[in-house]
């Protein structure tokens, strides 16, 4: 009972803060340079009467508030409107996009935390030693390393040079998508994975430095169950920035969807907001906060499973 | 005078290239600057066609021509989205009344046979053979609502403009349709043309869709080629059709990758992945160059690049200044070494391709040449300056597309100068829209003019920067005068004589400064060869001008 309050709590904080949002990105875009009717035009002699027939159609002539309480209400009701760019339907738009950025997320998202939280577990292990510094040397410059800077080493060298991977395109079967979006998968996973390394290598430290662990291992217990032990409690820490970088994520989508000329939510957003296309920027901006809080709110839930103390406490 | 109406500017790629400057020079980036430093200028003809050395037609038919397009679309239909690449894309498959030959001749295409009654009054007779890619008639009816939907500007906002000065448009006979100007405009002709503002679709297939060019919708288009598959921002594809008037294309399938980095397409090209690349960076030619098996072809692009003044701002409302900076213009320098030779000195506005469309082009240079010149002088600059209201110098903001990073470097030459004579240039990259908006605001006085038609009409530039509503708001009676008998003018030669007057005109107060004609490149493999490769060969039904190189 209390556990759905919580949650009920947590779905109108997230209502509100989309809310927000949507206003904020929506002043943002109103306030930034250029003209979509212009835009639209070019830089061709175009008419005064063009000008404002075009700025009718697309509600430009109203005032602010009443542009932005247009798009609210159409928002409310299902309607996202039409693309200015495109003429179509912002629904359709991000239909077609949406797959292709959660299947190259998710997959990043697997690899970096299968190779970020062994690779954490085995630093934390072997302290100090040279494995942990070559770990750590690596995680640094993968935290450092932009996402489209490795996304085109990554095509240079495994595209061009060796031919295993296509350079550009999104494939057409299953296997053939998940042959194409391997390569922007491991260069998006790759400062991902940096700092999944990071975070489990201190979390793992920290707790094989508490004086449970030295108990656990002076009654005898098995090192798989004392690792079993330091393990669970690593992971809460790990679970919780793991919504954060659910985040960095979508970010990282943008340059990489670019480098690798994907059509993805990513290069949508990233052109959209150059064209001022306003109802497309706020539908993908929403897409993104919605899934950013769901993320959140599962992960809350799963620290919850994961840690006693947490669920006595109740969600926050 | 009312400005004419068949001005047909296209900056390339509205936000499409916007993204490409994004990761320039990051893998090649060194590269690039030793190429512009190594690559010693061209003394060809920028107009040339630079097709030698391509293998005789083997006849044979090609499967597939995979192409790199430099930025993406995200919509087919160019009423919608009219950006230079889907000029090229459309033009494979939907026709208007008229063709533009690759060296720019206007040929029959819907129409077969046209009449210019008058300089307002225009008849087209159809042809009763052409089919639309569904095997559908192409009827008098399909090509008047065509062009209601291009006039209307809320669905057509990418080509209604061009439409403006139209009065009645009419069927006249069984076959024939009348286009009736409000004021006389003898380059009309080319904005009934799928390089101008007319892309012929069926009523039928326009009313079932509701929306065209959308990755359900498509297009379709009476041309050699239909539409079978549209991702937006990722492909398209064509494949040929059987139903088109001129014949069956050699190739089965023509698809489009949208590349918009530019070093992606460069990687694709290198594993074998793309046939042909439109517009090759200047900085990359050499690279592009150093793939085996592929050749590029260059051809003048027609574009203008130059400064435009708004002559309301101060003190560019100053013709001593407008004059100091044009002498402070080393143009040769520019074009030799940040154009590495890919370009020509501008004499003035139209490029001499398109003088040719009306011209002997060794006319179009000698009349070009009948412009004052200001030649590369900073001392003239400077006196020019001291006779000036800001005779000490001041300081100026001057942005460039991030589209164009030749004319960001260009304009750091020219600051570099300029800052010999006092004026302070701060040189701004922005993006292409950002750029756009820019342009005639009344608060830039100093701005770039980047201008890419895709029509050969020779008075297209000088209307669009010198005609009314001008974005340099700039006003001269000489000038308005030759432009209007320009204007109602049948004769080629007389007209263009009339165009190069009142360009000659505007350049005595200095209007703007003409920097470059540009020139592009395209690079195709050795075994694909390109019939009559020229300056206007992408936006006619270039599909059917592909063949099979030995």
């Amino acid at each position: 009972m209390r556990l759905a309050a919580s949650i009920g709590r947590r779905l109108v904080a997230t209502a509100t803060l989309l809310l927000a949002l949507s206003f904020l990105v929506f002043s943002l875009l109103y306030l930034a340079p250029g003209d979509v009717a212009r835009n639209l035009l070019g830089a061709r002699p175009a008419s005064p009467e063009s000008l404002a027939s075009i700025r009718e159609k697309f509600g430009l002539d109203q005032p602010f508030l009443t542009q932005y309480w247009h798009w609210l209400s159409g928002a409310l009701t299902g309607d996202l409107g039409e693309s200015v760019r495109s003429g179509s339907q912002v629904t359709d738009v991000l239909g077609q996009r949406v797959g292709l950025t959660l299947q190259l997320t998710v997959l990043a998202f697997v690899i970096a935390l299968g190779v970020g939280v062994p690779a954490g577990i085995r630093a934390a292990r072997r302290h100090g030693s040279v494995q942990d510094k070559t770990i750590v040397s690596l995680a640094v410059v993968g935290v450092a390393a932009p996402g489209f800077a490795v996304g085109l080493v990554l095509l240079y060298v495994f595209a061009v040079m060796l031919g295993w991977f296509p350079v550009y395109g999104t494939g057409d079967t299953p296997l053939d998508r998940l042959w194409h979006l391997a390569l922007p998968a491991v260069a998006l996973a790759a400062g991902l994975a940096a700092l999944v390394v990071k975070v489990t290598r201190t979390a793992v430290l920290r707790e094989l430095e508490s004086d449970y662990v030295t108990f656990a291992r002076a009654r005898g217990l098995t090192p798989r169950a004392v690792a079993r032990l330091y393990l669970t409690n690593a992971a809460i820490p790990v679970l919780t920035s793991a919504g954060l970088l659910l985040a960095f994520l979508f970010g990282g989508t943008i340059l990489v969807e670019t480098t690798f000329s994907l059509p993805g939510l990513g290069s949508l957003l990233a052109e959209s907001i150059t064209f001022k296309d306003i109802p497309v920027v706020q539908a993908v901006t929403l897409v993104v906060a919605v899934v950013i809080s769901l993320a959140a709110l599962a992960v809350d839930l799963l620290t919850l499973a994961v840690d006693p103390r947490v669920r006595r406490a109740g969600l926050t | 005078m009312s400005t004419p109406p068949s001005h047909l500017l296209i900056v390339p790629d509205l936000g499409q290239l916007s993204r490409r400057s994004l990761l320039k020079g990051l893998l090649v980036g060194g590269a690039t600057m030793g190429a512009l430093a190594a690559c010693a200028p061209s003394s060809s003809s920028p107009t040339a066609s630079g097709s030698a050395g391509v293998g005789a037609d083997t006849g044979a038919e090609i499967d597939l021509v995979t192409i790199a397009l430099p930025g993406s679309l995200s919509s087919l239909d160019v009423n919608t989205e009219a950006g230079i690449f889907n000029y090229y894309v459309a033009a494979i498959a939907q026709e208007g009344l008229l063709q533009v030959e690759p060296d720019g001749t206007l040929t029959p295409a819907l129409a077969k046979e046209w009449k210019r009654v008058d300089a307002s009054t225009y008849v087209f007779t159809l042809r009763t053979d052409a089919k639309f890619a569904d095997g559908t008639p192409v009827t008098v009816d399909d090509v008047l609502y065509s062009i209601e939907k291009a006039r209307d500007p809320k669905a057509s906002p990418g080509t209604s403009w061009a439409w403006a000065g139209v009065d009645t448009v009419t069927q006249t006979g069984a076959d024939e349709i009348t286009i009736a100007l409000s004021a006389p405009n003898v380059a009309f002709e080319w904005n009934p043309t799928a390089a101008g503002a007319l892309f012929v679709t069926s009523k039928a297939f326009f009313e079932k869709v509701g929306t065209l060019g959308t990755a359900q919708s498509l297009i379709l288009g009476s041309g050699p080629y239909k539409a079978t598959a549209f991702q937006p921002d990722s492909y398209a594809e064509f494949e040929r059709v059987d139903t088109w008037w001129g014949g069956v294309p050699k190739v089965k399938k023509v698809r489009f990758e949208f590349i918009s980095d530019e070093n992606a397409r460069l990687l694709a090209r290198r594993s074998g992945d793309v046939d042909l690349a439109f517009s090759v960076p200047i900085g990359q030619l050499d690279q592009w160059k150093s793939v085996a098996g592929t050749r590029i072809e260059t051809a003048s692009d027609r574009s203008w690049a130059g400064i435009l003044f708004d002559v309301t701002v101060a003190p560019f409302d100053d013709q001593h200044v407008r004059t100091a900076i044009a002498l402070a213009c080393n143009r040769k320098d520019i074009v030799d070494g940040v154009l590495a030779g890919n370009g020509e000195v501008a004499l003035g506005l139209p490029a001499p391709a398109v003088l040719a469309t009306a011209v002997p082009e060794s006319d179009a240079r000698t009349l070009l040449g009948t412009i004052p010149q200001y030649d590369f002088d900073l001392d003239a600059a400077k006196a020019e300056l001291a006779k000036s209201s800001v005779p000490g110098g001041f300081t100026v903001e001057w942005t460039y597309p991030n589209s164009g990073p030749q004319l960001g470097r260009a304009a750091q030459v020219i600051a570099a100068d300029l800052a010999k004579i006092g004026i302070t240039v701060n040189v701004v990259e922005q993006p292409l829209e950002q750029w756009l908006a820019s342009i005639g605001d009344g608060v830039h006085g100093l701005s770039y003019m980047w201008y890419f038609p895709t029509t050969g009409d020779p008075g297209e530039l000088v209307g669009y920067l010198l005609g009314e509503g001008n974005p340099g708001k700039f006003t001269d009676d000489t000038v308005a005068a030759k432009l209007t008998a320009a204007n109602a003018e049948t004769d080629p030669a007389t007209r263009v004589a009339a165009i190069i007057a009142a360009n000659a005109a505007a350049a005595q107060k200095v209007a703007q400064v003409p920097l470059w004609w540009g020139v592009s490149s395209t690079a195709v493999d050795k075994s694909l060869g390109l019939t009559d490769y020229g300056s206007f060969f992408f936006v006619g039904p270039w599909g059917s001008r592909l063949y099979a190189a030995a």
